[in-house]
């Protein structure tokens, strides 16, 4: 009896063994049925402002549980890796690129289209952005991106080099400039030894083609056309502003050297006048420089300030996972509405209109004074061969900065290769 | 019938081939075909364009920039780089204090990445914040932007490229000094000869084939350069120090990832070192009877 007892429990017993062990995997995926995704997102946030995104993404995978693995590659190196990864689907599941990169990335099956209706639902509307920022996703009809702020220029003025120049008020601000001939006194007055009156850009000021855009636009003129066909840098428009250029520096030598270190210069109280990047701003304080802000001066027929706004892409996955598409769409909500913290760290002005509202950033001076430039944001042109054509633009405006070459021929050249770019 | 054994070293070196095939020999002959086709990178469509790419070369002022600037370097930097090293050598193969030091401490450069000399250079070379400029200033010598300067550009590049590689041809140097038979000095100190004549009329002509060596692999590698220029300069100040690879690379990786295009200029360049290659290998020929 014993025996078949036995018997029976053992049977009875390897019967529910082997059933629990069948149901296993079940279990295990019902306890795991929702298992939050990681994902993947690159962008070109290589300086302090890169360390900051990391502690935002810490706090959102606190709030939500969704993993992100953020790669900050140099902008350049960026986009080629974009150009090659994504067709062989080893893209991103989230990118972060600039507006001017949409309209070719978007041309070349890069980026996957976003639906309105889709973003709308995710809580992105047009009326809570300032519309060129909005604007700047959508290429020939359908959009691309959806921005997140707004990196432009400002004017920096060092107050420490300004002072010693002679160049502050009685109230101990420095005097900003208001044309272009008074910036070139002013510069003229500070520039001795190896100190320099004025520059623009961040480094290697003589290719700095940010900053010729923003002269070339001030002047009313553009790197192509209206039709966006053929290059119109010949027009006397630019050649005048290529003439402004070359002057700076090879003419009144009170321009930093082509290759020179601009930011490094200021810190190191060895410029006085700079139109540079918002991005400076923050290692500047860091550095504890006494400098002043103020908008981008008006050089030439209009205040045109150079704004190129961040924007978060969808690089064309190999196949469809929604899991992380909504993961990557809760980070872009979660960061847009954290934006004003972003802001005040990392200091890129917010492409969202509510935080502009915020004491904390209207009561800070740098931030204020990059909200008020607003009504003047100008950026590229939305055209596929925008990138290629400023890359064509580096080499040549640094020959005109350097006196190598004439600033009329050289914008002739310049036109003449950006029209033989293929289509 | 096959000889047992006789496939026995080919699959020995299948692996290494198979390598070399899949990594060097179709990549070559792939550019070769890209290079006749409108291909962009990133794009799955293009088309034959027979001998567009190579035609467009033809107008391409900045390539003829680069293929002089990339001639003006091989030419420029070959001399200092036969003679530094050599005259280190000669003196560290006299037995002098602090020998092992010093062909360590030369050889070190050598060990660096391209990138690690580049950005080193960039920084003594600082126009504002450099101490290139600033010990100068301090001994009253006039300074100058180095790298922005289109007159001195090349110089700069050739200074650091030269200052990078000195270590590793002092080595090939040296060892060539100590295959030299002893005898022979014995032989021509016996003769009268003092120093210098020695020099001359023995290590000179015996290093022969490290001389060719040395200038072979300098001249291939000077048709090749890139890092350097890439860090230091980007090609400028204007055109003034863009090389053929340079020019290449923008071509395919930044204006408009234009694949054939630079697929073409990599078939001129693979063309042009083919050719000076075949020179020299005729140079190689002759030799050296003690």
């Amino acid at each position: 009896m014993d025996r078949t007892l036995t018997k029976v429990d053992r049977r009875a017993f390897l019967r529910a063994a082997a059933g629990a062990t069948a149901s296993l995997p079940v279990l295990t995926r019902r306890a795991s049925a929702q298992p939050k995704p990681t994902i993947s997102y690159w962008n070109g946030l290589t300086g302090a402002d890169g360390k900051i995104m990391d502690e935002l993404i810490d706090q959102f995978t606190k709030d939500t549980g969704i993993r992100i693995e953020q790669q900050r590659i140099p902008w350049a190196d960026l986009y080629a890796k974009l150009q090659v990864s994504v067709p062989a689907g080893q893209g991103p599941d989230l990118a972060l690129i600039h507006t001017i990169e949409v309209p070719h990335f978007a041309n070349d099956g890069v980026l996957e289209a976003i639906d309105e209706s889709r973003a709308t639902a995710k809580g992105f509307r047009a009326d809570d952005y300032l519309p060129s920022t909005w604007q700047g996703g959508v290429y020939q009809g359908k959009r691309y991106a959806l921005p997140l702020d707004v990196p432009q220029h400002l004017l920096y003025l060092n107050v420490k080099v300004m002072r010693e120049a002679g160049l502050v008020g009685s109230d101990g601000k420095p005097k900003i400039p208001a044309s272009r001939d008074e910036l070139l006194a002013m510069a003229k007055q500070i520039t001795k030894g190896d100190t320099f009156g004025f520059s623009i850009g961040t480094v290697n000021p003589g290719k700095y083609t940010w900053g010729f855009q923003n002269l070339l636009w001030q002047n009313g003129a553009n790197v192509y056309a209206a039709d966006l066909k053929r290059a119109a840098l010949a027009e006397p428009a630019a050649i005048e502003v290529a003439e402004f250029w070359g002057a700076i520096h090879a003419q009144h030598k009170v321009a930093l050297p082509a290759n020179a270190n601009c930011r490094d210069a200021f810190i190191a109280g060895k410029l006085g006048i700079w139109i540079a990047g918002s991005w400076n701003f923050t290692g500047l304080r860091e550095a504890k420089v006494d400098f002043a802000v103020s908008p981008v001066p008006r050089l030439f027929k209009q205040p045109v300030v150079w704004s190129m706004p961040h924007q978060f892409t969808f690089p064309r996955p190999k196949a469809a996972d929604n899991a992380k598409r909504d993961a990557a769409w809760a980070y872009m909500r979660w960061i847009s509405d954290h934006v004003a913290e972003w802001t005040l760290k990392a200091g890129q002005v917010s492409a969202l209109r509510k935080p502009h509202s915020d004491p904390r950033i209207t009561g800070d001076p740098v931030l204020r004074t990059l909200l008020a430039q607003a009504p003047n944001w100008q950026g590229g042109q939305p055209t596929p061969k925008w990138v290629a054509a400023e890359n064509l633009t580096r080499p040549v405006i640094e020959s005109v900065y350097i006196g190598q070459k004439p600033a009329a021929a050289a914008m002739q050249d310049l036109a003449r290769q950006i029209n033989a770019l293929p289509d | 019938m096959v000889r047992r054994g006789a496939l026995t070293p080919y699959l020995f070196l299948a692996p290494g081939l198979a390598l070399f095939v899949a990594f060097r020999v179709y990549p070559l002959l792939d550019g070769l075909r890209l290079s006749f086709t409108n291909a962009r990178l990133g794009r799955a469509q293009y088309a034959f364009v027979g001998l567009a790419n190579y035609e467009r070369l033809l107008e391409d002022t900045r390539f003829h920039a680069s293929l002089v600037n990339t001639a003006f370097y091989a030419v420029a930097s070959t001399l200092p780089i036969l003679a530094i090293p050599l005259l280190l050598a000669v003196a560290l193969n006299r037995g002098i204090a602090l020998r092992t030091f010093l062909r360590s401490a030369f050889f070190f450069p050598f060990t660096l990445s391209v990138v690690t000399v580049g950005l080193t250079w960039l920084w003594l070379l600082d126009p504002v914040v450099g101490p290139f400029n600033y010990y100068l200033k301090a001994l009253g010598i006039p300074v100058r932007s180095w790298l922005a300067d289109p007159t001195t550009a090349m110089w700069a590049i050739i200074v650091t490229s030269v200052w990078w590689v000195t270590g590793y041809y002092l080595v090939i140097y040296l060892a060539g000094l100590q295959d030299i038979p002893r005898e022979l000095y014995e032989a021509a100190a016996l003769d009268g000869a003092g120093g210098a004549r020695a020099f001359w009329a023995i290590t000179l002509p015996l290093l022969r084939p490290v001389f060719l060596f040395v200038f072979v692999t300098h001249v291939i590698g000077s048709f090749q350069i890139f890092g350097q220029v890439f860090i230091l300069t980007q090609g400028g100040p204007g055109d003034a120090t863009r090389t053929v690879v340079q020019h290449l690379y923008e071509t395919a990786f930044q204006n408009f990832f234009l694949f054939g295009s630079a697929s073409a200029m990599a078939w001129v360049l693979f063309a042009l070192i083919l050719v000076f290659s075949l020179l020299q290998f005729r140079l190689l020929r002759g030799h050296t009877q003690y």
